[in-house]
C-alpha cells in the first residue's frame, strides 16, 4: 500500500514519517515510534485508555489515523515527566493510589491534563465528565478521584468539592 | 532446618515504626505512570511475525473445506495453520471434567461462535488480517443448542457427538441429614434465580509472543499470563514437551481478575511459530475477540434453592441445585467455579446441613472461565436472597436475622458442612460496625418516609465469606484432586548489603512488589526503596503459582519471611563464630546481628553479608557462605477431599457485611445506589491502602455484576455483546463512594495473621445490591430473580405489579 508522508510534532520533537493511510495513530505511536506508553483497550473508542492530546485536546488514538495528525502536535504520557521529575498529575496518582495495574492510567492522565491545563479549578461535574469517558477496571475510581483532588491542589487550583 | 515465620507484626525483628501494616507509595508506580512498564504488546523481538485468528461465524457447524491458497500468496504472509496442523502437532486441551477439551483449532466441527478455525502469521497485524479475509471456509451448519435446559433433553443436538450427552457432570453432594432438616422445618423458603454470564474484562486483553525452537524442541512464551507455572504445564501437555522445555515469561499485565484466558490463542500462536520455522509470533487479542471468545465469560447459572428455617429464625438446612452452562468445552476452568462454593457453602452462618445438586452442561457457547471470586459470588447472591425472604416471612429484621445465624466468634476454627474450615472471625462485630457506619436505624426511617411518598427505596444488608489462600483440593469434585500450591521467593543480600528478592510472578496491580519490599525492609532494617524485587521466568524462578484465589499476599509473605529467617540462621552462625559464642545467643534486631545487651558485640546486616561473601577466612567451617536463601511456602494442614468432596481447602475465611441503599426509578427501572457502606475483616492488614484499593475495585466489579454486565446470546448462539457499547462496564458515574470500616481478627494459621483479601467485595456486593433492590420491590409484591438487575428487567417487574394492582382494583 502506498505510503503518505506526514510531519508531526510529538512531545515537542518534530517527526517526519511515511505511513500507510490505514495506519492508526495508536499503532503509529506504539509500533513505529516506540512510544508504547499509550495503551490500547478496546479499539472502538469506548474505553479511553488510548487517549492522547492532539493540539492540546484529548482524543482516542485508536480512532484516528496517523495521516490525520499531519501538521499537528501530539502529546503522550512519555512527554509529561521532566527528566526524573514526575508531572504533578503523575505524582498525585502515585500519592493517592490512583492506579493498580496501571494499564488505563496513561489515558486518564492525558484526559486530566487537558482538563487541568484549561481549567485549574474544575467543578465536580467537569471532573466526572472527563473521568466518565474512560474505563478503569481495577480501582473503582475512588483512588482516581482522590488523585484528581490532589493534582488540583498540587497545580495551584482550589480544592474541588467532589470529596468534601 | 526449622523455619520460624512471624505470626504477628510484633514478632518481626524491628522496633516501630514498621513499614508493614502501612500504606505507602508503591515501588511499581513510577514506571507505570510514565509509560515505561513493558506490557506484552510493547515487546518487539527480531524477526517477529504477527498473528491474526480466523474464527467461526457459526455456533455449530461441520467444516467441509478450507482454502488458504489465496492467503498464502499474499506478500508478507509467512505461515498459515488450520485444524490439520493442530492434529499433527498438538493434543486437545485438558479439561475439567476430563475429556471435554478440543484442539486449539477446529478439526472437524466448530462448536461456538468465535472458535478458532485458521490463523495467519505475517509481517504485520494489518497484513495478517488482510490474509484472513482471503481464506475461504465452507461450513455445513448443524443444529444449535444454546440453552442448558434444552441441552439436557434427550433429543437435544449434541455439542460433542462422541460424548452421547451434553451433561458433563451430574452429581448430588449431601452433607448431613438434609432431608430430615427440611421435614422438621417450621418454614421452608424456595426460589429460583438466574445469574447471566459476565466476566473479567481486564483493560488489557490477553497477548503472547511464542517461539518454537525447532532444534532444541522447546517453547518460549512471553505473555500477559496470570499463572505462569500452571500455564507452562498446560502447554507442555498440549505439545507433548517435557515441562522443563517450556519457559514462560510473564510480562506485567493490565489486570486479570482470573479472566485473562489465552490458552487457545497461545496454542494457535505456538503452532504458527513452529510452522514459521521458529520465528517469534505475536498475538494480541483485540477487544472484539475478547468479548466474543475470550477468557472471561463466567457463571452462566440457573439456580433452584431452598432454606429450612425454625420459627425462632434459625436456619437449619440449605439446598442448592445449580445448572451451570459451561459452554462448548471444559477447557477454561468454568467447572472449578462451580466447585469452589464448597469452600464457603453455608456462608457466615451455622447452617448445619446442606446439599448441592450440581449439573455442568455443554452448549454451543464460548467455554466459560474463571472470574474474581471464582464462583461463590452468585452462590451468595442466592443464599442472601433466601435469607431475606425468610426474614421477611418471619417478620424479623434482615440484619437481626443474620445476627441470629452467624457463626459465633468463640466457635473458630469452624468446620462447615461442605468440609472447609474457617480460621477465625467476629461476624457480629463486623455487622455492628457496618450498621453503625450506615446509621441503619436512620436509613430505615428515611425509607419509611420515602415509601409513604410511593418511592421505591430499598436497603440491603448482606454478608458473605471470601475463602482465601486456595489449594487445588478445593476442586477435587470436578477432577482436580491435588493439594498444595507452593509459592517461593529468593532473598539475597549482596556484598554491599543491598537486598534483592526474586519472585515468580509479574506485576498485575495488587502492589505485591511493594509488600515484599515492606516485609524485607522491616526484617533486615533497611528502607523499602532500597529493596529490589525482580521477576524470574518459570525456568529460573523458585516454585510459584502467582496471584489467584486470594492467596498471593499471604503466600508471598510466608515465602519472603521464611527466606529471611533462613538467612538469619546462616548469618547467626557466622556472627557467633566471630563473637566466639553460640548461634542461639545471636539476635537480629533493627538491622543488627549481635548479643543483646552488649553494644560492642553488634554487626550490621551489610557487614555480615560482606563478611560471608568476601572473607572466607573468617567463616566457621561448614557454614553456607551465601547471604541468600529460598523459601517455598505452602499452607499446612490441607486434607485430600473425601467422597463427598469435603476438604480443608482454603486456609482463611475473610468476612464482610455490606449495607446498601438504592432507589429504583418507577418510570425507567434505573437503580441509583444512594449509600454504600461496608465493614470487613480480612485479618491483619499488611498494607491497608492496598486492601482498600482491592475493596474499592471489587465493589465496582460487583456493581457491574449486579446492574450492568451481561454477555448475551441469541437462540442461535450468536453473541450480542461484542463491543464495550453492548457489554456495559461500570464508569465513574455508576460506582458510588464506598464508606468502609475495618475489623481485624488475625488468622491463627497464616504469616502475620493476614487473610486472603484480593477478590474481596465481589463476594458480597451483588448479593447486597440485589437485597436492596428486592427490599425496594417488596411493597409491590415483586422480586428480582435475575442478575444483572438491568433497567428493563426491573421495569417489567414494576409494570407487572401495576397491572396486577389495576386488575385487582377492577375485580375488587
Amino acid at each position: 500500500m502506498a505510503g503518505r508522508q506526514i510531519r508531526v510534532n510529538i512531545n515537542g520533537t518534530d517527526h517526519q514519517a511515511i505511513v500507510e493511510p490505514r495506519l492508526s495513530l495508536a499503532d503509529f505511536l506504539r509500533h513505529e515510534l516506540g512510544l508504547t506508553g499509550t495503551h490500547i483497550g478496546c479499539e472502538h473508542g469506548v474505553c479511553g485508555i488510548c487517549n492522547v492530546l492532539i493540539d492540546g485536546r484529548s482524543m482516542r488514538s485508536c480512532l484516528l489515523l496517523a495521516v490525520q495528525v499531519d501538521g499537528r502536535s501530539v502529546e503522550t504520557v512519555e512527554g509529561l515527566a521532566e527528566g526524573e521529575k514526575l508531572h504533578p498529575i503523575q505524582e498525585a496518582f502515585m500519592d493517592e493510589q490512583g492506579l493498580q495495574c496501571g494499564f488505563c492510567t496513561p489515558g486518564f492522565i492525558m484526559s486530566l491534563k487537558e482538563l487541568l491545563d484549561r481549567n485549574p479549578n474544575p467543578s465536580e461535574d467537569e471532573i466526572k465528565d472527563v473521568l466518565g469517558g474512560s474505563i478503569c477496571r481495577c480501582t473503582g475510581y475512588a483512588g482516581i478521584l482522590r488523585a484528581v483532588q490532589s493534582a488540583v491542589a498540587k497545580m495551584g487550583g482550589g480544592r474541588p468539592s467532589l470529596l468534601d | 532446618m526449622a523455619v520460624d515465620i512471624p505470626k504477628s507484626f510484633e514478632e518481626l525483628p524491628t522496633s516501630a515504626p514498621r513499614h508493614i501494616g502501612r500504606g505507602r507509595r508503591r515501588i511499581e508506580d513510577p514506571a507505570l505512570l510514565t509509560g515505561r512498564t513493558q506490557f506484552i504488546d510493547d515487546v518487539e523481538l527480531p524477526r517477529m511475525l504477527h498473528c491474526a485468528i480466523l474464527r467461526s461465524p457459526f455456533a455449530h457447524a461441520r467444516i467441509t473445506g478450507i482454502d488458504t491458497q489465496e492467503a498464502e500468496a499474499l506478500p508478507g504472509v509467512v505461515a498459515i495453520v488450520t485444524g490439520e496442523d493442530a492434529l499433527r502437532w498438538s493434543h486437545p486441551a485438558q479439561s475439567s471434567p476430563e475429556g471435554w477439551g478440543t484442539h486449539c483449532l477446529a478439526t472437524d466441527a466448530v462448536r461456538y461462535v468465535g472458535e478458532p478455525v485458521a490463523a495467519v502469521a505475517a509481517i504485520s497485524r494489518y497484513v495478517a488480517e488482510d490474509a484472513m479475509e482471503l481464506i475461504t471456509v465452507e461450513y455445513d451448519p448443524l443444529d444449535v443448542v444454546a440453552d442448558p435446559a434444552a441441552a439436557m433433553k434427550a433429543d437435544s443436538p449434541l455439542v460433542h457427538a462422541g460424548q452421547g450427552t451434553n451433561v458433563m457432570m451430574d452429581r448430588v453432594f449431601t452433607w448431613g441429614e438434609v432431608e430430615q432438616a427440611f421435614e422438621k422445618a417450621d418454614c421452608v423458603v424456595s426460589e429460583e434465580f438466574r445469574w447471566n454470564r459476565m466476566g473479567a474484562n481486564p483493560t488489557e486483553t490477553f497477548g503472547c509472543i511464542c517461539e518454537w525452537d525447532p532444534l532444541d524442541l522447546s517453547l518460549t512464551i512471553r505473555g500477559s499470563i496470570q499463572s505462569p507455572s500452571m500455564f507452562g504445564l498446560g502447554r507442555a501437555a498440549t505439545f507433548a514437551l517435557p515441562s522443563n522445555k517450556v519457559n514462560i515469561i510473564s510480562q506485567p499485565h493490565g489486570g486479570s481478575f482470573g479472566g485473562k484466558g489465552g490458552t487457545r490463542g497461545t496454542d494457535v500462536t505456538c503452532l504458527l511459530s513452529r510452522k514459521a520455522d521458529g520465528r517469534p509470533v505475536k498475538w494480541i487479542e483485540d477487544r472484539v475477540e475478547y468479548l466474543t471468545a475470550g477468557g472471561s465469560q463466567a457463571w452462566d447459572r440457573y439456580y433452584s434453592a431452598s432454606i429450612a428455617v425454625r420459627n425462632d429464625g434459625i436456619v437449619t438446612g440449605l439446598r442448592v441445585a445449580l445448572v451451570d452452562d459451561l459452554g462448548a468445552t471444559g477447557e477454561a476452568y468454568g467447572a472449578i467455579c462451580a466447585a469452589k462454593p464448597l469452600a464457603a457453602f453455608t456462608g457466615p452462618y451455622t447452617i448445619p446441613v446442606a446439599e448441592y445438586d450440581l449439573k455442568l452442561v455443554a452448549t454451543n457457547k464460548v467455554p466459560s472461565g474463571p472470574y474474581r471470586g471464582m464462583g461463590p459470588p452468585p452462590h451468595f447472591f442466592v443464599l442472601e436472597q433466601l435469607m431475606d425472604l425468610a426474614a421477611r416471612q418471619l417478620g424479623i429484621d434482615p440484619a437481626e436475622f443474620r445476627r441470629k445465624n452467624f457463626i459465633p466468634k468463640d466457635a473458630f476454627p469452624y468446620m462447615i458442612p461442605s468440609g472447609n474450615e474457617y480460621d477465625s472471625g467476629d461476624y457480629e462485630e463486623v455487622l455492628n460496625q457496618a450498621l453503625a457506619l450506615a446509621d441503619y436505624p436512620a436509613l430505615r426511617s428515611a425509607q419509611a418516609e420515602a415509601r409513604k411518598e410511593g418511592r421505591l427505596v430499598g436497603i440491603g444488608v448482606a454478608s458473605a465469606i471470601e475463602p482465601g489462600v486456595f489449594d487445588w483440593n478445593a476442586y477435587a469434585i470436578v477432577g482436580m484432586p491435588g493439594t498444595g500450591v507452593p509459592e517461593g521467593a529468593t532473598v539475597s543480600i549482596d556484598i554491599m548489603g543491598f537486598i534483592t528478592v526474586r519472585v515468580g510472578f509479574s506485576l498485575e496491580g495488587q502492589g505485591q512488589y511493594t509488600l515484599v519490599s515492606q516485609l524485607v525492609s522491616d526484617y533486615f532494617g533497611t528502607d523499602p526503596e532500597m529493596v529490589r524485587v525482580v521477576y524470574l521466568d518459570t525456568q529460573s524462578a523458585p516454585p510459584s503459582f502467582g496471584p489467584g484465589g486470594s492467596r498471593l499476599g499471604v503466600a508471598i509473605t510466608g515465602a519472603v519471611l521464611g527466606a529471611c529467617d533462613r538467612i538469619r540462621t546462616k548469618a547467626s552462625q557466622v556472627v557467633a563464630g566471630l563473637m566466639q559464642t553460640e548461634p542461639e545467643n545471636i539476635v537480629l534486631r533493627d538491622g543488627q546481628f549481635g548479643i543483646p545487651g552488649v553494644p560492642e558485640a553488634q554487626m550490621s546486616v551489610a557487614e555480615v553479608a560482606g563478611t560471608m561473601l568476601a572473607r572466607s577466612d573468617l567463616l566457621p567451617p561448614d557454614v553456607d557462605p551465601r547471604p541468600e536463601a529460598t523459601h517455598v511456602w505452602t499452607a499446612a494442614g490441607r486434607t485430600p477431599a473425601d467422597e463427598e468432596g469435603r476438604a480443608k481447602s482454603y486456609l482463611t475465611a475473610a468476612q464482610a457485611v455490606h449495607v446498601v441503599q438504592v432507589e429504583i426509578d418507577r418510570e425507567t427501572g434505573f437503580v441509583e445506589i444512594q449509600r454504600y457502606c461496608l465493614a470487613d475483616d480480612c485479618g491483619t492488614r499488611l498494607n491497608p491502602a492496598t486492601v482498600e484499593g482491592q475493596t474499592d475495585g471489587s465493589v465496582a466489579q460487583g456493581i457491574g455484576a449486579a446492574l450492568l454486565e451481561e454477555y448475551s446470546f441469541d437462540s442461535d448462539g450468536q453473541p450480542q455483546t461484542t463491543t464495550f457499547m453492548d457489554y456495559l462496564m461500570p464508569t465513574v458515574y455508576e460506582v458510588p463512594t464506598v464508606e468502609k470500616v475495618a475489623v481485624v481478627t488475625p488468622s491463627p494459621f497464616t504469616p502475620l495473621g493476614a487473610k486472603g483479601c484480593g477478590e474481596g467485595a465481589i463476594h458480597t456486593t451483588p448479593a447486597a445490591v440485589l437485597c436492596a433492590i428486592n427490599d425496594a420491590l417488596a411493597p409491590l409484591g415483586q422480586m428480582a430473580r435475575e442478575v444483572p438487575a438491568a433497567p428493563k428487567r426491573l421495569w417489567d417487574l414494576i409494570r407487572l405489579a401495576e397491572d396486577t394492582s389495576a386488575e385487582g382494583s377492577r375485580t375488587g
